[in-house]
């Protein structure tokens, strides 16, 4: 069983990644933290008793379960204000995807270097190469790279077989790869 | 590592490095949030260990249903514990039986035989024995 103290440190360890992975998927930064906040909650309470290497593939599933629990509860909304919101253009018919890239300044506020600069850019477009994956793909791009996981844990987590995690990671790294290097972004 | 792994690995790095210039704003609720659901782990006392432990004992020897188990390990089970109230039951027998052994160590070691305190004859011959002696002298 994890103590807590194991419990809080494996916490801390992912919830930085478990909140991009949000803000990913729901593209709203309070959301995201809502979603972290409720996964790390369930965690807690139902599956404190298992051992601490269990833990990872478990969060992950809570998390991708809250991440599509948002999106059945957002489908739910967006019925009742089709009607509003259709009379409005849509936010990417009013933005330009390459006017989109911004410089975090807070990143580094004491010195910014032609490198840092670009790095910083460079972690935007990618970030919102991400956030323009279909949610199957970017789910188990990030499951398996990101967080770690093997195909098997990548499975589980997401519900499908492991042969549906294949694809999807295959998918996404040609659809990033792609992307990226449509905005000057080579491998 | 193949082409495709090494560029989503380089993808990754690149990420892991976001992750660190997070908003303080933010950083700071993940942490609170951390805290709380650390709280939130209930402790598991003694008597929940202790409880637990037995149940799953008789549940590991027995099986159960739902898990596949066998009915007649339970039966089994039972009978082993209607063996060891029985073999209770007879220490207790034989410890009354000691003790009665005593008593009647106690009762043939003395002068008199124990058919002696059953006889109402005896009982008359003590109680009589007690009253004061008439002289035959004073009698005359």
């Amino acid at each position: 069983m994890a103590s807590r103290n194991e419990l809080s440190q494996f916490l801390a360890s992912t919830e930085r990644r478990a909140y991009k992975q949000a803000v990913f998927a729901v593209r709203d930064d309070d959301d995201a933290l809502d979603i972290v906040q409720d996964s790390m909650m369930r965690l807690a309470e139902n599956y404190g008793d298992r051992p601490v290497d269990e833990l990872p593939p478990l969060f992950q599933r809570i998390l991708q379960n809250a991440i599509r629990d948002f999106y059945r509860r957002s489908r739910t909304r967006m019925r009742h204000t089709v009607s509003l919101t259709s009379l409005e253009p849509s936010e990417d018919e009013l933005t330009d995807p390459l006017e989109t890239i911004e410089v975090d300044e807070e990143y580094n506020p004491f010195a910014t270097p032609p490198a840092a600069l670009l790095q910083v850019e460079t972690l935007h477009l990618i970030e919102e190469a991400l956030k323009n994956l279909p949610p199957r793909q970017r789910e188990a791009f990030l499951l398996r790279y990101w967080e770690g996981l093997d195909i098997a844990e990548t499975a589980s987590a997401m519900s499908c077989s492991e042969g549906s995690v294949k694809t999807h990671c295959s998918r996404a790294t040609h659809t990033l790869a792609t992307a990226l290097k449509a905005k000057g972004i080579r491998p | 590592m193949s082409p495709e792994e090494r560029f989503a690995h380089q993808i990754c790095r690149v990420l892991d490095e976001g992750t660190r210039g997070l908003d303080y704003g933010i950083a700071e609720r993940l942490r609170a949030s951390r805290e709380q659901a650390a709280l939130s782990l209930q402790p598991v006392s003694c008597e929940s260990i202790t409880i637990a432990g037995s149940a799953g004992v008789l549940g590991h020897l027995s099986g159960s249903h739902s898990n596949g188990g066998h009915p007649w390990l339970t039966l089994l089970v039972i009978l082993a514990l209607l063996l060891g109230v029985s073999l209770a039951y007879y220490w207790n027998g034989f410890d009354q039986a000691t003790e009665n052994e005593e008593i009647d160590s106690a009762l043939l070691s003395d002068n008199l035989p124990p058919n002696a305190y059953l006889d109402r004859g005896f009982q008359a011959w003590i109680a009589k024995s007690h009253a004061p002696i008439v002289s035959p002298v004073s009698a005359e």
